[in-house]
């Protein structure tokens, strides 16, 4: 038995880092025109690494807490998006840039505070809603996610119509769909950042017990965990991590659905290496998932900029309903 | 010898009608004791009340230390627990099962110790699991199953074992191997083994002391001798049974007092 020590925990973490090189790199070559992968004008160059790496640090949020959520839910389906968790937190921030309300009472409160309290309150409404006698039912909770994100969605569009030159809203499509805006400030990405990357840190910390919250609640117990507390600390810390990102990015759907799921083919169930992996696989993916988004906009193969989570969007939900219909295969038999 | 566990006025409820009445009960280190009542009787319930799953009036100390004092990794340490329908999932490998035995020992970031890999696999080998160790849960037997889940529990080095009724799934012969390997390791290990069992003819060949449940209440404990009177078994399980003795060692054994019918229509 290879047992996970220290050794085994960096090995992961660098397979990791090398899967989003290989990841990042190829989509410097997507983005690429005829200038090559390192283009040698040092603004383009500037823009392309930004937006790489904003693309990056996105997925790697939405990576990671799809694996903390499917683990904690214990539920293959879960994902921050589905769970309407990504739409709260993002119609947060989008509150947030109202001038007279940043200018106002809740000007000390910064946009990624905002979205977190957004995506919380957008799992908890789910929650309420979809729980029975103390158990979460699967298809409900989906189905009240859905909910929540038109609600969250119909109430954008509103605020949007009123206020229509709102800076970094980024216009109605990207908030339905998500996309990575290149008109944020440097402040807001590296709050974003540091928020991911504490979070991430902490999630790392709980991934061996992750491993037992699979089990019933009585077993999980009985093999000293505490088990309300570490899905608390689940729970709030993905959505954190979920928040901090789609502050920068509006909700982009189904990376937090497939990459968990990608990462199990490779490593296997073991959650404390499923979450490195699945993290570099969602920040590599959703970079040339963005790549690829501009180049099909540059080539004119579509007539105005395509948000990522258009091509997200039409690539996860078959996914999606693949993996639906496995769940309810199985549950059959 | 002083006790594993002293619990003694244990009233619990899940409504307004008590499920388990005024009980208590005493636990010697390796010792097999078995936890017969039928249905509904309170035994899972005085199970998880045990392990402090459910929160109940009266007094529980394991090894000399309230219940409540207990960090929950530490008493993970100590007691063990199968549930009648363990949790699994499919894909999942036998030697990843196993391991999570030894999660009340690992650091943060889920390290593992070199004890803790020398652990799983010296209880794989014992349990003549170290053939399957890749293969998926899906693809075993249920006795095999249900042998990897007890090599869960022995994985986590307990001194007691609470079991609710391990035998559900196994057959005849898998049930005796289970049976004789808990037997085996109260004697050798000196754990106790707190076995749920609606099979009284098994407790009797294989369990040092007999706890019969009726209605939230222990109505009589002791040896097999003792407890397996068909009179009262007749009262609590509500139907009609008789006894004999094997004649070798002159064993309990309760049977049904109405014959089978001959042919199944």
């Amino acid at each position: 038995m290879k047992r996970w020590d220290i050794r085994q925990l960096l090995l992961t973490v660098g397979a990791g880092v090398l899967i989003w090189l290989v990841l990042g790199t190829l989509c410097l070559m997507i983005g690429s025109g005829s200038e090559g992968i390192w283009p040698a004008n040092p603004d383009v160059r500037r823009f392309r690494l930004e937006i790489v790496l904003m693309a990056s640090l996105v997925g790697a949020a939405l990576g990671s807490a799809g694996t903390v959520y499917q683990a904690i839910l214990q539920n293959p389906l879960a994902d921050p998006y589905l769970l309407g968790i990504s739409s709260g937190a993002s119609l947060a921030a989008y509150i947030w840039r109202f001038t007279a309300l940043s200018a106002g009472i809740l000007a000390g409160v910064s946009q990624q505070g905002f979205a977190f309290g957004g995506a919380l309150l957008a799992v908890a409404l789910v929650f309420a809603l979809s729980g029975a006698r103390g158990r979460i039912e699967p298809l409900t909770l989906l189905l009240v996610g859905v909910i929540v994100n038109a609600v969250n969605g119909s109430i954008y569009l509103l605020l949007n119509a009123i206020n229509r030159d709102l800076p970094g809203s980024g216009g109605g499509l990207t908030f339905l769909v998500g996309g990575l805006q290149t008109n944020v400030e440097q402040s807001q990405i590296v709050a974003a950042a540091v928020c991911v990357g504490i979070g991430w840190i902490i999630l790392m910390s709980i991934s061996g017990q992750l491993n037992v919250a699979m089990l019933s609640e009585g077993e999980a117990m009985s093999l000293g965990v505490r088990i309300q507390r570490l899905r608390w600390i689940g729970l709030i810390v993905s959505s954190l991590v979920t928040a901090a990102a789609v502050a920068v990015s509006g909700p982009i759907g189904f990376v937090g659905l497939v990459c968990p799921h990608l990462a199990r083919l490779i490593v296997g169930q073991d959650q404390r290496r499923l979450l490195p992996i699945s993290t570099a696989l969602g920040a590599g993916l959703l970079a040339i998932a963005d790549a690829a988004s501009r180049k099909l906009a540059g080539q004119n193969a579509v007539n105005t900029q395509l948000p990522v989570g258009v091509l997200t969007g039409l690539l996860g939900g078959p996914f999606f309903l693949l993996l639906l219909w496995q769940t309810r295969r199985r549950a059959a038999r | 010898m002083s006790s594993l566990l002293d619990a003694s006025g244990l009233t619990f409820a899940y409504t307004d009608t008590p499920v388990l009445r005024d009980v208590a009960l005493s636990l010697l280190p390796g010792e097999v004791v078995a936890l017969l009542g039928p249905n509904g009787s309170g035994k899972t319930t005085l199970i998880r009340v045990l392990l402090g799953h459910l929160h109940v009036q009266g007094e529980i100390c394991w090894d000399g230390r309230e219940l409540n004092d207990w960090r929950r990794r530490d008493l993970a340490r100590l007691v063990a627990y199968l549930p009648q329908s363990p949790t699994f999932d499919p894909a999942q490998r036998v030697i990843d099962v196993l391991r999570l035995g030894r999660a009340p020992y690992w650091q943060a970031f889920g390290i593992e110790s070199s004890q803790d890999a020398e652990v799983v696999m010296r209880i794989a080998g014992m349990l003549e699991l170290s053939d399957l160790l890749n293969r998926p849960m899906d693809r075993l037997s249920g006795g095999q199953r249900q042998r990897v889940f007890v090599g869960r529990c022995l994985v986590q080095q307990p001194k007691a074992l609470l079991l609710d009724e391990p035998n559900t799934f196994l057959d005849l012969k898998h049930q005796i191997e289970l049976c004789t390997l808990l037997r085996r390791l109260a004697a050798e290990q000196q754990i106790t083994v707190l076995m749920a069992s609606h099979d009284l003819n098994l407790a009797a060949a294989y369990a040092n002391r007999l706890l019969l449940l009726s209605d939230g209440r222990i109505v009589r404990q002791g040896a097999a001798d003792e407890v397996l009177q068909p009179e009262l078994l007749s009262r609590v399980y509500g139907a009609a049974l008789r006894r004999m003795e094997t004649e070798d060692s002159h064993r309990p054994i309760i049977y049904s007092e109405r014959p089978l019918p001959r042919q199944v229509p």
